[in-house]
């Protein structure tokens, strides 16, 4: 799976600095306090002494004034801590022949979500593995069932094409409510309501349009399944807005063509220079410009995006931003991809928790309101189902 | 509070959410034997003990300890958060695994004994196993759609070799496969291929054998025709298709499972260690079906020498082809090959040809890879195609058997070459 950094209840947990001012530090734990600050409690994951913000906090309404306060996203994770974790889970789902890679993802979600942590309170995984098991098993049913059909029976592809692109909306959509479900911060869990046929005629007919317009509806399409998904999204009974715009996407997408249309005058001129010395060496001169606009889209779409639709998002009475920059990503990727390459994988964790880290340090949360808008409701279980079968196919939208 | 409770009393700070608000309350929680005391500046609570839950431990994360009201505290690691009912006890063993490093180093050489192992010796042990108990229904199903596909897209003309010349290869065809388990199955058909595909052999699953024409005409004798046939029979023989489906999918989910983490932090080659391995299987597979061949070769009297001396017109021919689009300048003429050999799912064609020498034993004079020893006069031939719009074929049939090097003899750009598999 893609460790997305667009919003979702996945990519919310994730990281940022000790910095954190001494004004943003706790006006969602305000109403506590008195005889035993927050932070007292959690002192030892807490990065700034809460003697300091004590005294603030105490005097703090209720109702927070207009004015936006911003609280810094902490990511915790380190690699040193994370690399058992992640190599004791990897080899016990392949010694399992993969059953325990259900009991696995939850350790490592939970890992990312508890070392993520929100004016001190970290976010929580819920999710059980034997749902997530159950889930899996009929997913890979499925992919069993393509696998077969595009390997052996090969002209009823297109009916199971078909089958699939039927339960596709189906898959994003439960994909989408078992994760926000399952994803919880102050005992408070997310959800996500959105239905079949929304998510149906959003996907199909927006896609439809898109190549009836020779992809021009392209980042319309993007923003409107974005949308969507974010609309449909809610935590503590306050759905999402968002109001990024097609054209939004547009200026990022034509950014990426330039990219690599560059690239391709760079490789054709490099090209016939590597070849004018010797023609083997073509190949040799022309994958890593491939490669580095690669990344580059790859990060400039990554980064931007994510940004667009953060700081275009809101949730009640909360705001975010998004400053990811794109050089600064590329270069994350492309010593990750150096760093993973040269310890045969071995780095894994290191590049997974830099990367999460690096999201968390560009991300903020902003409170422009009261929090008491936020009320938990009542829970209920949801197969995981759908949510395998997103990972399993890599469809699932996440926000 | 008595003073003997006092003592055994254990009090921790907590932060408390009650799952209606997401504001939080700091409070402490005091428990003794059986019950737990919650106060806070709002709350006073009492529960039983045993109605507690401590969410497993994370890495060095704050835990939560779950209330039978829904409500639930925040708290940071602490030994004796494990003196409480726990969630979920087999996850405190992994969690407690996760801490050791001595644990962590043990599945780094496990995982490292076991990918290897695995694919040297478990993955292509077990799909030797397996495919023989794979009906054989299954795959001549697949083997004739495949055919289909190829006939219907272009890639496939039906063949213009005369009849006695196909007959005459058939004969050996059955000859060469006359007491072998799969003869029953082998079927040998002609096709006259897309340029993109020349002179090549192909083994389809369920033990069909397409012989382009372009081959046919290549092959100077009926002996190398039939070692490249007995390759091609080889890999029916030993199921090699199905084999490869099965090993190459394994390898696939244990790639996507290792490299699945990595995957979106910028590794964008997470593919390519699957196209490594399922390249070596492939060389594996025509090194087994080169070694095949070169058995029954000799049990029918020829000498693998026959597979040597038709490798070699391959490889002048794809050379041939090479050089002519030099010529013409195009620079793009395949020749990753430094690169990308080790990506090839051939051996490289220099070490088939000297094992096949091996195999044949005393070596005889390489034959200069375009004399003039055709066995039958390629004009003849060009004038039995006959058709129109058949000519570049016919030109290319022409230059295929004539000494004389031409630019116009195109080898398929980027194709590996004339090799057949």
């Amino acid at each position: 799976m893609w460790v997305d950094t667009t919003p979702s209840p996945d990519a919310e947990p994730t990281s940022a600095p000790d910095n954190v001012p001494d004004d943003a530090y706790g006006p969602l734990t305000q109403p506590l306090t008195e005889s035993q600050p927050a932070s007292q409690s959690t002192s030892q994951s807490t990065p700034q002494p809460s003697t300091a913000t004590n005294a603030t906090r105490k005097t703090q309404p209720i109702t927070l004034p207009e004015s936006a306060q911003a609280i810094k996203l902490v990511f915790r994770g380190t690699a040193r801590e994370y690399f058992p974790i992640w190599i004791v889970n990897l080899f016990l789902s392949l010694a399992t022949l993969g059953i325990y890679s259900a009991w696995a993802k939850v350790r490592k979600k939970r890992y990312f979500y508890s070392h993520t942590t929100l004016d001190g309170t970290p976010f929580q995984y819920l999710a059980q593995p034997l749902p997530i098991l159950k889930g899996r098993l009929i997913a890979v049913t499925f992919f069993a069932i393509y696998w077969t059909t595009a390997n052996f029976f090969l002209a009823n592809l297109p009916w199971v094409l078909l089958v699939m692109a039927i339960i596709a909306p189906w898959v994003v959509v439960r994909s989408a409510v078992f994760n926000a479900r399952y994803s919880a911060y102050r005992n408070l869990t997310f959800d996500f309501d959105g239905g079949y046929w929304g998510a149906l005629k959003v996907i199909y007919g927006w896609a439809l349009l898109t190549i009836l317009t020779l992809g021009i509806a392209f980042s319309w399409w993007q923003q409107r399944v974005k949308r969507f998904m974010v609309r449909h999204f809610s935590f503590g009974g306050q759905a999402g807005e968002f109001d990024a715009t097609g054209g939004q996407y547009l200026v990022t997408y034509i950014m990426a063509g330039l990219i690599m249309l560059g690239a391709g005058i760079v490789i054709a001129a490099v090209g016939f220079a590597a070849a004018a010395i010797k023609p083997r060496y073509v190949p040799m001169a022309i994958l890593p410009v491939i490669y580095v606009a690669y990344l580059l889209s790859f990060a400039l779409i990554r980064a931007r995006l994510g940004n667009l639709v953060w700081n275009h998002t809101r949730l009640g009475p909360l705001g975010f931003r998004s400053t990811l920059d794109v050089r600064k990503l590329a270069w994350i990727y492309f010593t990750n991809a150096l760093g993973l390459v040269a310890s045969v994988g071995l780095l894994t964790p290191w590049a997974v928790i830099r990367t999460l880290k690096y999201r968390a340090d560009n991300m903020e949360v902003l409170l422009h309101g009261d929090l008491s808008q936020f009320v938990g409701g009542a829970r209920t279980a949801v197969a995981a189902t759908g949510a395998e079968m997103g990972e399993i196919f890599d469809v699932d939208l996440s926000l | 509070m008595n003073m003997l409770t006092a003592l055994t009393t254990t009090s921790l700070p907590v932060l408390h959410f009650d799952g209606q608000t997401p504001q939080g309350e700091a409070a402490t929680l005091i428990w003794s034997e059986r019950t737990a005391k919650l106060i806070g500046r709002r709350t006073d609570a009492q529960f039983a003990l045993p109605q507690l839950r401590v969410s497993p431990r994370v890495g060095s994360a704050d835990r939560f300890i779950a209330l039978p009201d829904g409500g639930q505290l925040q708290c940071a690691d602490h030994a004796l958060l494990d003196r409480l009912p726990q969630e979920s006890r087999t996850e405190d063993v992994v969690a407690w695994l996760e801490r050791q490093w001595g644990v962590a180093l043990a599945c780094v050489a496990l995982l490292a004994a076991g990918l290897v192992a695995g694919y040297f010796y478990g993955l292509p042990a077990a799909a030797e196993y397996i495919a023989p108990r794979v009906p054989m229904a299954y795959e001549q199903h697949v083997g004739e759609q495949g055919l289909t596909m190829l006939d219907n897209q272009d890639w496939f003309q039906p063949t213009k070799l005369p009849t006695e010349k196909r007959q005459r290869i058939l004969e050996d065809f059955y000859r060469l496969s006359a007491d072998l388990p799969s003869a029953s199955r082998l079927r040998l058909e002609f096709r006259l291929a897309n340029p993109a595909i020349g002179a090549n052999a192909f083994a389809l699953p369920g033990g069909t054998i397409v012989l382009t024409d372009q081959m046919a005409r290549l092959a100077n004798s009926p002996e190398e025709l039939s070692a490249i046939l007995a390759h091609e029979i080889g890999h029916v023989e030993l199921r090699h298709t199905l084999r490869h489906v099965l090993q190459g999918s394994v390898a696939a989910l244990v790639a996507a499972t290792l490299t699945g983490d990595a995957s979106g932090v910028g590794l964008v080659v997470s593919g390519l260690p699957l196209l490594l391995v399922q390249a070596s299987y492939s060389r594996d597979f025509e090194r087994e079906a080169d070694d095949f061949a070169f058995a029954l070769l000799k049990r029918r009297g020829y000498s693998p020498h026959f597979f040597a001396k038709v490798m070699e017109r391959l490889e002048h021919r794809h050379d041939k082809g090479k050089q002519a689009h030099k010529q013409q300048g195009d620079n793009e003429a395949g020749d990753g090959s430094d690169i990308f050999s080790f990506l090839s799912s051939h051996p490289v064609t220099k070490e088939r040809i000297a094992r096949a020498r091996a195999a044949g034993g005393i070596a005889l004079p390489a034959a200069p890879a375009h004399a003039n020893e055709l066995g039958q006069s390629p004009e003849n031939e060009a004038a039995e195609d006959g058709d129109e719009d058949d000519a570049e074929e016919q030109s290319s049939t022409t230059q295929e058997c004539t000494p004389e090097p031409d630019a116009t003899e195109i080898a398929p750009v980027g194709s590996p070459g004339a090799k057949f598999c």
